[in-house]
């Protein structure tokens, strides 16, 4: 990737774009079309957690890209789980907190974090570290109310309609902060996975039908921004671990805005590739994103 | 001295509804509230336990404060600090007319009732707990007063909510995201029996409406207890010359202490609330330090006295000799709370006060009826439907004051089995109707699941082969928490389910060859 000539990457670009209907995706890439470079993935590997988040969403072209002043920012990170940080069950706090802190300084107005936990919710929020992390930020840090979850037409192909959390909806902007962890029935769980944390009802029914689910899901609701946090993963006993034998520590993050390539992305972390993961290669097939990840402009920083 | 009474009364009160409050899951390991420290103050709780388990929890010693205090002042605790006494005499208060001037002796009941439970105490059983004010008082509010109560308020904003009436909503909002954070419960808890214990509650406040501070007057067992100590008490009440024996007294006296006959006073029944001192047009009456016995004597009348220590006797076989008394009886259902004591120890200690089913934080400990016997009725068991045992909480062991439930650390709670999960296989959707679900594998928190895969080739109707996996569970790591019956996406009746079957805590109920 590093030796890519300017041709070839507009060659690649022209192609991914092609395959993608993600208006978010074309925005960003027309109004990009004066910069020198165009970035699809950003990696970043170091060992403080908020300084590579926070040198990824730089190489992707900073926080004021994504976020304007005055908006409202769902920040949406995986905190399903009643373990700590170092359990890797969960997004880990100082990413989430970088996240937080980066958009307040573009401005944002306000900040909302939330997840439908799976275990306890209050055990999730404080274990995790992150209700303690973004609360010191002024980050809105709530637990899922019931009553706010509205049937959605999601018209997608497993998933007809869905309760879905309708705060996610009235945002201004959203960001996806998965951690990648393996799952015994998507084999891996990172941002397309994530939006499990916002279905209402008896989620666990969509297993049955899992791959076309999430698709559904990850085509209906378009984030912003995902980053995806790889400080340490998941590799045996997920989702939620407990293990610390199971855990690897990366000290990385990546940052696109293509969910899809960033789970391709991901699985990489895992010696997979992205074509082993069922919901990305439908994806990629539906045009939801970019699985291959030849064809994708990635950008390197270790710090 | 009325209005010190008073807010000696509304502050401890208050301070009992705030620990009831706090007696729930921030999301921390520990509690950071004492919860339960009104029962460690209570020495009916202690002397019965000590009897019944010969064991006693350190915090205990506390109610040897109480003691010392009734020795020195009487039964003031009634008086001045009493929770449910406190409540009697709020509901007393509706109570207009004075009172029945007559004699009754039916305060001797609650000796009675006393007497029988220190002697089936003294048998190993340990019913103490169901007619403990405090007991009473903490189970109550748990399984029945504080659910209605939050049951009540969240309909109330819920339906302002879902009218969705432009300024008003945004108010009750506002309004309810206080409470939330102040008064009301995490979750709307529900639990089974809520409308029966409720009822004996508000028939105990009901009776105030028939004669004020019934209960503590007739019925309560610890009043008794502190009854007894009171006759050593240091601090009596006199009546000087100037007494003109007009009466006033009898008609503000909250016990049932017959102030209006001078010598014949009844100090055990006297909660030193001083009405009568307050109320004596003659300025007659003062409480003071003094060593002369000048109260009447307590005649509780041998024969009764006989028939109810053999009635603590007899009760102790009557309500063991059941089937499940026999050890190779065991009830599938009984799934104790983590870290319970073996079941006979865990009966001669439990004194079903509900802080561990007040503090449960999926509202999976539920009140039993008759699955431990009536020796066992109201003590804690899980029901993983309602709510499983979350892996890392330890909170029911934190707040059980009798040591019925040990406490345990995240170490020790991860190790201990309270049953073990079982599939049906006629309903996992793998196994029976080929289809892919992972929920319970998923959910297992052991840091090595307990719940794994075997890859079976299956067909569908047209012949096509797959492959799904199917569910097995390792004896060896389930621990029995539940989660996955709870969370088995065939709702009505999982198709996987936890049983007491292989608890640590028994040597019968096990199941593997190999100890653990």
């Amino acid at each position: 990737m590093h030796c890519m000539n300017r041709r070839k990457f507009v060659k690649s670009a022209a192609i991914t774009i092609a395959g993608l209907s993600v208006p978010n995706f074309i925005d960003s890439l027309v109004s990009d079309l004066g910069a020198s470079e165009r970035i699809d993935l950003a990696v970043a590997r170091g060992a403080s957690p908020a300084k590579i988040t926070r040198a990824a969403v730089d190489a992707m072209g900073g926080m004021k890209k994504f976020v304007s002043r005055g908006d409202i920012v769902v920040v949406k990170p995986n905190m399903a789980w009643d373990r700590t940080p170092e359990q890797a069950g969960n997004t880990n706090p100082e990413v989430v907190a970088e996240v937080v802190k980066m958009c307040f300084e573009a401005g944002a107005k306000k900040v909302k974090v939330f997840d439908r936990t799976v275990n306890d919710p209050r055990r999730c929020y404080v274990q995790s570290g992150i209700s303690d992390a973004v609360k010191a930020l002024g980050a809105d840090i709530s637990y899922v109310d019931e009553r706010k979850f509205k049937e959605m037409n999601v018209k997608g192909e497993a998933m007809k309609t869905w309760p879905l959390y309708t705060e996610l909806f009235e945002a201004d902007k959203v960001i996806n902060i998965p951690i990648a962890k393996h799952h015994s029935l998507a084999t891996l769980t990172m941002s397309m996975k994530n939006w499990m944390g916002v279905m209402g009802g008896s989620r666990r029914q969509i297993h049955q039908r899992l791959d076309e689910s999430l698709v559904d899901l990850s085509g209906f609701i378009k984030p912003t921004l995902t980053i995806l946090d790889a400080v340490r993963i998941l590799t045996a006993n997920g989702p939620q671990g407990g293990n610390l034998a199971d855990v690897k520590k990366l000290d990385t993050v990546i940052a696109g805005v293509d969910q899809v390539a960033v789970d391709s992305l991901g699985a990489t972390l895992f010696g997979m590739k992205g074509s082993d993961l069922g919901y990305v290669k439908m994806a990629d097939k539906r045009g939801l994103g970019t699985m291959d990840i030849a064809k994708l402009k990635i950008k390197k920083v270790n710090i | 001295m009325q209005n010190l009474r008073r807010t000696s009364q509304g502050i401890f009160l208050l301070l009992f509804l705030f620990l009831f409050i706090q007696t729930e899951s921030k999301g921390r390991d520990a509690l950071g509230y004492p919860a339960k420290i009104f029962l460690d103050f209570d020495p009916l709780i202690f002397i019965t336990t000590i009897f019944s388990a010969h064991a006693v929890q350190k915090a205990f010693y506390f109610s040897l404060i109480t003691i010392a205090i009734t020795l020195i002042f009487g039964r003031a605790f009634c008086g001045w600090v009493c929770p449910l006494g406190t409540l009697n005499n709020i509901v007393g208060a509706m109570k207009k007319g004075r009172p029945k001037t007559e004699d009754r002796n039916l305060y001797r009941v609650k000796y009675y009732v006393l007497i029988f439970l220190i002697i089936s105490s003294l048998f190993s059983l340990q019913l103490a707990g169901i007619v403990d004010p405090l007991s009473l008082l903490i189970r109550s509010l748990s399984v029945s007063v504080y659910p209605l109560f939050s049951y009540g308020i969240r309909a109330v904003f819920d339906a302002i909510y879902s009218a969705d009436i432009k300024g008003v909503t945004a108010l009750s909002e506002s309004v309810y995201s206080i409470l939330k954070k102040s008064v009301l419960s995490f979750q709307q808890p529900f639990y089974n029996q809520s409308l029966f214990i409720g009822a004996l509650f508000f028939l105990i406040l009901g009776l105030n409406l028939v004669e004020k501070r019934f209960w503590c007057k007739y019925l309560c067992p610890l009043g008794a207890l502190l009854g007894i100590l009171s006759r050593f008490s240091i601090f009596k009440r006199s009546v000087s010359e100037g007494c003109t024996s007009c009466g006033a007294c009898a008609n503000v006296c909250q016990g049932n202490a017959s102030p209006d006959k001078k010598e014949e006073w009844r100090d055990t029944e006297c909660y030193y609330c001083w009405n009568c001192d307050d109320v004596c047009p003659q300025n007659a009456v003062s409480f003071g330090f003094s060593g002369k016995k000048a109260a009447a004597s307590m005649d509780l009348g041998r024969r009764r006295v006989i028939t109810s220590m053999a009635s603590g006797v007899i009760a102790v076989p009557l309500l063991r000799a059941t089937p499940l008394s026999k050890s190779e009886f065991i009830n599938q259902r009984l799934i104790r709370p983590p870290g319970s004591l073996e079941e006979k120890e865990f009966l001669k200690r439990c004194v079903k006060c509900g802080e561990c089913m007040k503090v449960c934080i999926t509202n999976g400990l539920q009140p039993t009826l008759l699955e431990a016997g009536l020796e066992g009725i109201w003590s804690p068991l899980l029901i993983p439907k309602i709510g499983y045992c979350e892996f890392r909480c330890t909170l029911c062991g934190q707040v059980c004051p009798t040591g019925a439930i040990k406490k345990l650390n995240l170490e020790e709670k991860a190790k201990v089995k309270i049953g073990l999960a079982m599939i049906d296989k006629g309903r996992c959707l793998p196994y029976a109707h080929a289809r892919p679900c992972i929920v319970c594998e998923e959910v297992c928190p052991t840091p090595k699941k307990a719940i794994w895969f075997e890859k079976a080739k299956v067909k569908d109707r047209n012949g096509k082969e797959f492959i799904v996996q199917q569910p097995r569970v390792d004896l060896e790591l389930c621990i029995g928490c539940g989660i996955c019956e709870a969370k088995c996406p065939v709702v009505d009746k999982p198709a996987i389910y936890v049983t007491s079957i292989g608890e640590s805590r028994s040597k019968e109920n096990r199941l593997l060859m190999e100890g653990y």
